[in-house]
């Protein structure tokens, strides 16, 4: 009987990797092949590998690294001024008591529950009124009308979770409440931080419709660039595979790096037998 | 150390909307005093103590420390240390930088840092554990960083909130005596919630007895154990609590089961009393009340007897030596200095 649940739970396991691990391999395989490679059927197991997708894409006449770059600064942006404006907003939504703190919650999962592509239009009309399409700060803001909401939403449970004695310990040992907040909240709140971190960064990496709605030359993330490999007459599958794996290596790190943070129980046993909340 | 820690309650009110916590609280701590603050739970003795420390703000009323009014001051202005509850360490800072950390703030120079969180640590004898982390801790010794977080800066006050109350029965025991050495050593004014008559009664110099939203008694453990002002305090200082029972006060007597107690009151008349007797001062044997032992206790050295007096239950502690069986009969007498009597209606003290 337990022999058959360990056979039965090892299949599952083993179907749900083979689905995520499917596309990250076919896109591995095909940016090693040449777009003749890519185009055999049946597909191609073994192959002469090569790096003329990524020569190409990098350094070739359409390279896409001015698209790494805006995609960088576009996620960089949104995921530090989230941060900044959603640490201090999650804090106090997390402690003070106010009339609907309980429908604040249900708002800012409302606000995901929207189909993007019904405020689209009006978000287009927006930033070209205030002049703001095709450029940094119009897309940034863009995604900040998702990103914080979200990332309020998420830290909030995580602030909740520290207990009232640890601030009141730190005001009486001579902290102010800012000092409070940042030598003794923040650091307890690393994990959720980290991982709200990497959500956001991964939403503003990631996004296509308002981008490609929103920019235009000077701003193009390379989600958009990635597309114009994607044509009516071919599509250049080395090259979009190629492609698509270097825009998952800056994510691929991010999440390496936040996982040292995502350390949990750090807070067992600083608190003993619960007390006032 | 110089004699700090002065501590004035004037007036003090503290109301939840409709719910009155604290009814005028007046007491005076004097500087190197250990001060209990005694009470039930939701009896307004930790709401006191938050006033006290500047987490809560009074309604009504002031507070003095030194004789300086704080009442409106916020706790970081305070100069009072604290050990919560729930110890409340930093969790993500090692043993040493939770000692340091009021050091820090106070913006003490580096260099005299490290030697006073040493000095701190050693007097709670956890010198040897400075670079662990709270989580790796054993229960005693999260307490005992709490301790010396508490007094590494020399506070004026130190204020301790059940802090013995999460540990095990034999450990509190223990504590409970470091602590008393480690005040008086230390010369620092303490004050101590707590709910345990026992732990207030052991290391208080003086304590002050809360019962709902209401200092009912203050005194030194000895005056609240031998004269307590209420029914309520009467049941609730002593182990077995005293005995208090109905009876019927005459002129200078009082009637329990039928049987006649002389008492240190001397007002004539006739009227409805409760009189309260504690159990390791009734003695057994003579011309006394005849009761049935229903149950017996054992406790080592000494036994608790359940005693059926006409309907009523009296408990009574005698040493271990001739201890009657259950079912025996006994006659029960007591001295007019050990019966307390109070009123019925207003349940206050009347001789």
């Amino acid at each position: 009987m337990k022999r058959l649940r360990t056979i039965l739970l090892l299949a599952i396991t083993v179907v749900f990797l083979l689905a995520w691990a499917f596309p990250i391999v076919w896109s591995v395989l095909n940016s090693l092949k040449t777009d003749k490679d890519a185009l055999a059927y049946p597909p191609k197991l073994l192959f002469e590998p090569t790096l003329d997708a990524y020569r190409d894409v990098l350094f070739g006449s359409g390279s896409i690294l001015p698209n790494l770059l805006s995609s960088m600064i576009i996620s960089l942006g949104t995921t530090i001024v989230t941060m900044v404006l959603a640490i201090p907003a999650a804090y106090a939504l997390a402690r003070l008591r106010f009339r609907g703190k309980k429908f604040t919650g249900f708002y800012v999962l409302a606000t995901q529950m929207l189909p993007p592509v019904g405020i689209i239009i009006p978000y287009y009309i927006v930033l070209r009124n205030i002049g703001w399409i095709d450029t940094y700060q119009g897309i940034i803001l863009i995604y900040l009308s998702f990103s914080l909401p979200f990332a309020i939403w998420l830290l909030v449970s995580y602030f909740e979770d520290i207990p009232y004695e640890m601030e009141e310990a730190a005001y009486l040992d001579g902290a102010s409440r800012l000092r409070t907040l940042w030598r003794i909240i923040i650091p307890q709140v690393r994990g959720g931080i980290a991982v709200t971190v990497v959500f956001v960064f991964l939403n503003a990496w990631n996004e296509f419709l308002f981008a490609v709605v929103l920019s235009g030359n000077t701003v193009r993330p390379v989600t958009i660039a990635m597309f114009n490999f994607v044509s009516v007459e071919q599509t250049l599958w080395a090259k979009l595979a190629a492609v698509s794996v270097l825009a998952m290596l800056p994510v691929v790190i991010l999440g390496i790096v936040a996982q040292k943070h995502i350390v949990k129980g750090l807070t067992v046993g600083a608190v003993k037998g619960g007390g006032r909340r | 150390m110089s004699a700090r820690g002065q501590v004035v309650f004037k007036d003090i009110w503290k109301k939840h909307g409709e719910f009155v916590a604290l009814k005028n609280v007046n007491f005076e701590i004097e500087p190197g005093e250990f001060f209990a603050l005694l009470g039930p739970s939701g009896s307004g003795k930790s709401t006191t103590l938050r006033i006290l420390a500047g987490l809560d703000a009074p309604t009504a009323g002031q507070v003095f420390i030194d004789g300086k009014d704080v009442t409106g001051a916020d706790a970081a202005e305070r100069d009072v240390a604290m050990v919560f509850q729930s110890y409340a360490l930093y969790p993500h800072m090692t043993v040493a930088e939770n000692i340091s950390f009021p050091l820090e703030m106070a913006k003490m120079p580096k260099a005299e840092i490290a030697p006073a969180v040493f000095d701190a640590a050693r007097k709670v004898k956890i010198e040897h554990l400075l670079d662990r982390r709270p989580g790796q801790l054993s229960g005693g010794q999260q307490q005992r960083c709490a301790l010396a977080r508490a007094i590494v800066r020399k506070a004026r006050l130190f204020l301790l909130d059940e802090p013995l109350s999460n540990l095990d029965a034999k450990l509190r025991l223990e504590t409970r005596v470091e602590l008393k050495k480690l005040q008086r050593s230390l010369g620092m004014t303490a004050v101590y919630v707590t709910h345990d008559q026992e732990e207030a009664m052991t290391l208080a110099d003086r304590m002050a007895v809360f019962m709902a939203g209401e200092i009912q008694q203050i005194g030194t453990p000895e005056e609240v154990f031998a004269k307590p002002n209420s029914i309520d305090i009467a049941g609730f200082i002593g182990n077995p609590p005293m005995n208090l029972v109905q009876a019927k006060y005459q002129d200078g007597d009082v009637f329990l089961g039928g049987h006649k107690f002389e008492t240190t009151m001397q007002a004539a008349g006739s009227r409805d009393v409760v009189a309260g007797i504690r159990p390791g001062a009734i003695r057994l044997g003579g011309d006394g009340l005849q009761s049935r032992v229903d149950l017996v206790e054992h406790l080592g050295d000494t036994a608790v007897l359940d005693l059926d007096i006409g309907g009523a239950l009296m408990r009574v502690r005698v040493s271990d030596e001739n201890v009657p069986k259950e079912g025996d009969t006994v006659a029960i007498t007591a001295r007019p200095q050990d019966i307390h009597l109070f009123d019925s209606q207003t349940r206050m003290r009347l001789s």
